[in-house]
């Protein structure tokens, strides 16, 4: 029996020729087709006995084995060389590109819905009102009775549908929304309610529509540093500050006494308001201690329980927190503003995540 | 309300610091609005004396003179008319700032003529309109004193807001009052003596319904003379920006800015009779001191002679008694009038007028003698004659109010302890006098305070008087959740919705709640919307629908050049104004141009499918899980017939509908592109509260997914809808998915014909499919869609 050197300098002789894949394919079946030299040899073992055969057998399959592993190892290196020169010429010009657009939140929307995060995380729900009210929860069972010369300050728009024989109105603050809830849940209650307001006033500084956000807690205890406790976490969380001067001063609304007009500190770097430092006081919110007499007015025993009531503007607030210097642009619909101060709508505010 | 820190410093005495007093009155809620300290605006200007004037060398209508100014004497250039040689002016230095305009006063060569200062005329000191020539001062005053002097205009302006509450600080004098009681000094008490009037008034006062007027103080004054009112009242009613009249009208102006009290003087010779104090008659009409003719409604109160109208009590004198300086004999009124009364009859008039502003709020019932008293040692003083003795109609009111509170009440209130000891001191402060009995503190509040009627008002006193600073700050923390839910189902639905849309490139516009009626005819019954005061006529109803302001806005920003539009608003529609009539809407449109024309892709439009995909995608978003959405060709009259149609959800309610804005309405918008549209009605979309927080069970195949095409001829009419559900209701099982893939349209396929084609996907859950399976479903396929559809498999 030979020894198979012959065929292994032939195989060596074979593999140094390899140029492109089809040459790896006629080495592989040029020893190991059907007809190839080692299938032939592989015949051929059938004719021996026993030991002789498992003998070269062995030695076959050890020559079989190195030609595949030429044959793997070559292609691997061909295709690799292959995939480099193509790679070279498949260039794209990566400074073209494609836009893609996203929409817009409203800075309105954006406010109060941090608003709201915040007071979801004390434990405030939501509540709502309908935006064209009864004069009777708009003003009287507000302690606003028909002739109180507070009710003139509201320059109120009227509609001409009737409720009890007086004429519906829209509503000229958030705050009737306090007297639909109290007429449907007892206390404990905390809530606030934002919605949009109206008042016929169209200037510089006013809008016939705008927004407000109304805070209403009733229980037995709560009281005026309560209030003050409340709307600093919120002013702070609001406005993203650890630091916020805040002063409480009195003032009137009929609603609540004692009321207050709550200012928060700021000072102006170049154009920029800083909010919570400085000697400067903006006017904020107002607030106060709920009135008796509107508690009476929605069956709520007033000896038994007390609380407090806020109400404050949220286009003030959007206009604070985000420089925007002119209320009129809110309503206005030009899509250059929306676009520079619309906010994005993955953008949700959180109380894990950010808030704007 | 304004007034000067001098005409306060006569009723308080106090050692603060102007600063502290400014604090102080906006903590205890009198806010300072503005602070003008003319001392320092006129701190420059001072008298001087023209010593020489003579024509300028280069100018016709300009002189030139030489000023004494004490320290020197300057050269002016001056283009008075009226300035002449030894005159006494008003010299602002160089270095000075004119009030009127803020120009500052520089050395300058006028008309080649060097110039040092300027004479000033009233006008431009800011003082009045005077402006023909420059002041002439009298001859008496001392060349270098300071003008702001001469004039009383060393003062600080103040002016602060007076909440509706506060009816006691429409005086000075309540002011200080108020100042006093939070330790700023001590209330001067002014002595007045009182006339008691050598004879009996000639008019008597008959009050005929003392509903409306209590009380009713008559005085009339004999042989007075109506001059001009002297500097030192002229001046004060300036400084707080009143124009002075004559001394007896500025007597009632003085005494009702001062003591809070309003007067009203009737030229005596001119009224008929007694003075009647009555309601009006429907029809009677009466020419006020403002030179207008009003139309009296019954129930108004008018004060009136035997044969006319001399007043509307508590708002406006009447011209008819009107005082001028030929008046000799006259009337003086310190009358209470009833609140609601004026406050009905000023705004059934629309008179605006300190007094009604006053008795609105509520005046001093006690008032009314120490307002005669005053104003009768002025009138005396001022215009002379004889005062009669006091005529009293009705009664002087006794003050009877009285609240009992506790200092638990005020503690359990404010949220701090406040003692018995402190309570009692601060409302004495406030001159409320109290009495206590166990735990219970009555107070007996004085008539000044309209304001007090409750436990709950006496806790603002003191608070306000204490400080509002001192209120602590508590944790609001609950110990236990008190709300399951911060926001609820529908709220959510809003607010999941408006994140939804923006991310499909929609920006959110934030529109009024009104729009114009013209354009909304097709929207809804205008007649119900009205706005009975509105804003302008382009605001005149509440919307029937979010379009026509979205509409608007795109027609506005075309015009700034946009192109492309994809915009939404969520908010609130309106079928009339009762309350329970509001509607939640979600309405986006897309319009214009969908993809610019780029390196890479051709332009393309925003089309109905664009926003069709928009409304499905948002209903699954808002309702996830399984439901059937239809669609059918009825929609409202805005959308365009052909090219619209509405989305009924499990064959009940519609919820919305998308399309093609009808061209009319586009028109009537002046909107030329196409305008593809989508409405939301929130509030329809049936709920689908998650009832456990498992998401359904998912079953997996792992066998293999074949596909096969079939295309169908059918008529054009038929929707394409119709091929896939026949196609899918075939083997519910083992169809997967069916998909339209292609729609061609040609005359070669016949007359209005059309050809769908569609993918179907199939996939067992038990075995691999067989060839025979599939032809099996196939044919099945084809035989189900050709019968629904009367159409013909192409081959």
């Amino acid at each position: 029996m030979k020894d198979f050197r012959e065929l292994e300098t032939e195989i060596k002789k074979a593999s140094d020729k390899f140029t492109n894949i089809e040459s790896i394919n006629e080495f592989r079946i040029k020893f190991l087709g059907k007809k190839g030299i080692i299938s032939l040899e592989m015949k051929e073992l059938a004719s021996l006995s026993g030991d002789e055969r498992k003998h070269y057998a062995e030695k076959l399959n050890k020559i079989k084995d190195s030609v595949l592993e030429i044959i793997a190892s070559k292609t691997e290196e061909l295709n690799s060389e292959e995939l480099e020169k193509k790679l070279k010429s498949e260039t794209l010009d990566i400074t073209l590109s494609t836009s893609k657009s996203y929409g817009t939140i409203h800075p309105i929307s954006q406010v109060i819905e941090e608003v709201i995060t915040i007071f979801g995380d004390l434990d405030f729900f939501v509540a709502e009102g309908p935006e064209v009210e009864t004069d009777y929860n708009n003003f009287t069972a507000l302690n606003t009775s028909e002739h109180h010369p507070a009710r003139q300050m509201h320059d109120t728009f009227y509609v001409e549908t009737e409720t009890d024989g007086m004429p519906n109105v829209l509503r000229t603050h958030t705050s009737p929304v306090q007297i639909r809830s109290m007429l449907t849940q007892k206390p404990p209650i905390r809530l606030i309610a934002p919605g949009k307001t109206f008042r016929c006033d169209n200037d510089q500084t006013h809008s016939p529509m705008f927004h407000q956000v109304e805070g209403l807690v009733i229980d037995q205890e709560s009281n005026m540093s309560h209030l003050k406790g409340c709307l600093e976490i919120f002013l702070k969380t609001f406005f993203e500050t650890d630091k916020l001067n805040m002063r409480f001063r009195p003032s009137h609304f009929p609603f609540t006494e004692p009321s207050a007009e709550v200012d928060i500190g700021y000072t102006k770097k170049g154009n920029q308001l800083i909010i919570g430092e400085g000697e400067d006081w903006l006017e904020i919110l107002g607030c106060g201690m709920v009135h008796p007499n509107v508690l009476e007015n929605v069956n709520i025993n007033s000896n038994e329980y007390q609380g407090y009531a806020f109400g404050m503007g949220i286009e003030r607030l959007a206009m604070l927190k985000y420089g925007i210097s002119d209320l009129r642009t809110f309503f206005d619909s030009d899509l250059r503003w929306n676009k520079h101060y619309g906010f994005s709508p993955l953008n949700i505010p959180s109380i894990i995540g950010d808030l704007s | 309300m304004k007034f000067t820190y001098s005409w306060l410093t006569e009723h308080l005495k106090t050692n603060a610091h102007f600063e502290e007093i400014e604090k102080k009155l906006t903590s205890i809620g009198l806010e300072v609005e503005d602070i003008q300290d003319t001392g320092k605006a006129y701190k420059d200007f001072i008298v001087g004396q023209v010593l020489e004037e003579k024509k300028h060398p280069n100018a016709d209508k300009l002189k030139l003179c030489k000023v004494d100014i004490g320290k020197e004497k300057v050269d002016v250039v001056c283009g008075a008319p009226n300035v002449e040689k030894g005159m006494k002016v008003v010299y602002a230095p160089v270095g000075s700032t004119i009030p009127v305009n803020q120009m500052k006063i520089k050395a300058a060569k006028i008309r080649g003529v060097e110039s040092y200062g300027m004479m000033c005329s009233e006008y431009e000191l800011g003082i009045s309109n005077e402006h023909d020539g420059i002041i002439r001062l009298e001859e008496k005053e001392t060349i270098g004193r300071s003008f702001s002097e001469i004039y009383g205009l060393n003062d600080i302006i103040i002016e602060i807001g007076i909440t509706p509450n506060r009816q006691d600080c429409l005086g000075v004098k309540g002011i200080a009052r108020d100042l006093a009681s939070a330790g700023m000094g001590e209330l001067l008490d002014r002595k007045i003596s009182k006339e008691k009037g050598s004879f009996k008034s000639p008019i008597k006062i008959e009050i005929q319904d003392n509903k409306i007027c209590s009380t009713f103080v008559g005085r009339y004054f004999r042989n007075v003379k109506n001059t001009e009112s002297p500097e030192w009242l002229k001046n004060k009613l300036k400084s707080i920006g009143l124009r002075p009249i004559s001394a007896l009208v500025d007597i009632t102006n003085f005494v009702m800015y001062d003591e809070n009290r309003p007067l009203h003087v009737y030229d005596a010779d001119k009224i008929d009779g007694k003075i009647i104090v009555r309601k009006a008659n429907d029809g009677e009409s009466f020419l006020a001191l403002d030179e207008k003719d009003y139309q009296l409604k019954n129930g108004m109160c008018v004060i009136a002679d035997e044969k006319k109208v001399l007043g509307l009590g508590g708002i406006m004198g009447g011209e008819s008694t009107g005082c001028s300086t030929e008046t000799k004999n006259v009337l003086l009124e310190s009358a209470l009038f009833d609140e609601i009364n004026t406050a009905k009859t000023g705004r059934n008039l629309s008179i605006l007028s300190d007094a009604r502003y006053r008795f609105e709020r509520g005046v001093d019932p006690n008032s009314t003698l120490k307002g005669i008293d005053l104003a009768t040692k002025l009138i005396l003083e001022i215009c002379g004659g004889e005062c009669s003795e006091v005529e009293l109609a009705g009664n002087i009111k006794e003050n009877k109010n009285e609240v009992s509170t506790s200092s638990s009440y005020i503690s359990r209130r404010l949220g701090f302890e406040v003692s018995d000891k402190e309570l009692i001191s601060i409302l004495s402060s406030l001159g409320i006098e109290t009495s206590q009995t166990g735990d219970v503190i009555k107070c007996s509040i004085p008539s000044w305070r309209q304001d007090i009627h409750g436990e709950a008002d006496i806790s603002e006193e003191v608070i306000r008087i204490k400080g509002y600073e001192n209120i602590p700050t508590s944790n609001i923390r609950p110990k236990s959740k008190i709300n399951k839910n911060i926001l609820n189902y529908a709220q959510k639905k809003l607010m999941k919705a408006r994140h939804f849309i923006a991310s499909i490139e929609y920006d959110e516009l934030v529109t009024f709640a009104f729009t114009d009626s013209k354009n909304c005819e097709v929207f809804g019954d205008i007649n119900k919307l009205k706005i009975v005061n509105p804003i302008s006529e382009e605001m005149d109803i509440l919307r029937p629908n979010l379009l026509p302001n979205l509409l608007q806005a795109i027609k506005k920003n075309k015009n700034r050049n946009f192109d492309s539009f994809s915009i939404f608003e969520i908010g609130s529609q309106y079928r009339s104004t009762f309350p329970e009539d509001q509607l939640n809407i979600a309405c986006g449109i897309k319009s214009g141009i969908k993809a610019q024309k780029s390196w890479k892709n051709m332009q393309t439009v925003f089309d109905i499918y664009d926003v069709k995909q928009d409304l499905t995608s948002l209903i699954d978003y808002l309702m996830p899980g399984n439901k059937k959405i239809s669609v059918s060709n009825d929609c409202p009259s805005w959308y365009h017939p052909g090219r619209s149609g509405s989305i009924k959800i499990n064959n009940s309610v519609i919820a919305g509908y998308f399309g093609e804005l009808h061209p009319r309405v586009a028109n009537q918008f002046k909107i030329k592109n196409k305008t593809n549209i989508f409405e939301l009605y929130l509030d329809e979309l049936p709920i689908t509260e998650k009832k456990t927080t498992n998401k359904p069970v998912l079953n997996l195949s792992d066998f293999q997914i074949v596909t096969r095409d079939f295309a169908f001829v059918i008529d054009k009419k038929v929707k394409s809808e119709e091929v896939v559900t026949s196609a899918f209701k075939v083997d519910k099982e083992l169809i997967r998915n069916v998909e339209i893939f292609d729609l061609f349209e040609d005359d070669s396929l016949g007359k209005d014909k059309k050809s769908i084609a569609i993918k179907v996907t199939l996939q067992s859950n038990e075995k691999t499919l067989t060839e025979n399976d599939i032809s099996e479903i196939s044919s099945k396929i084809i035989e189900s869609v050709e019968k629904s559809t009367s159409g013909t498999v192409r081959s």
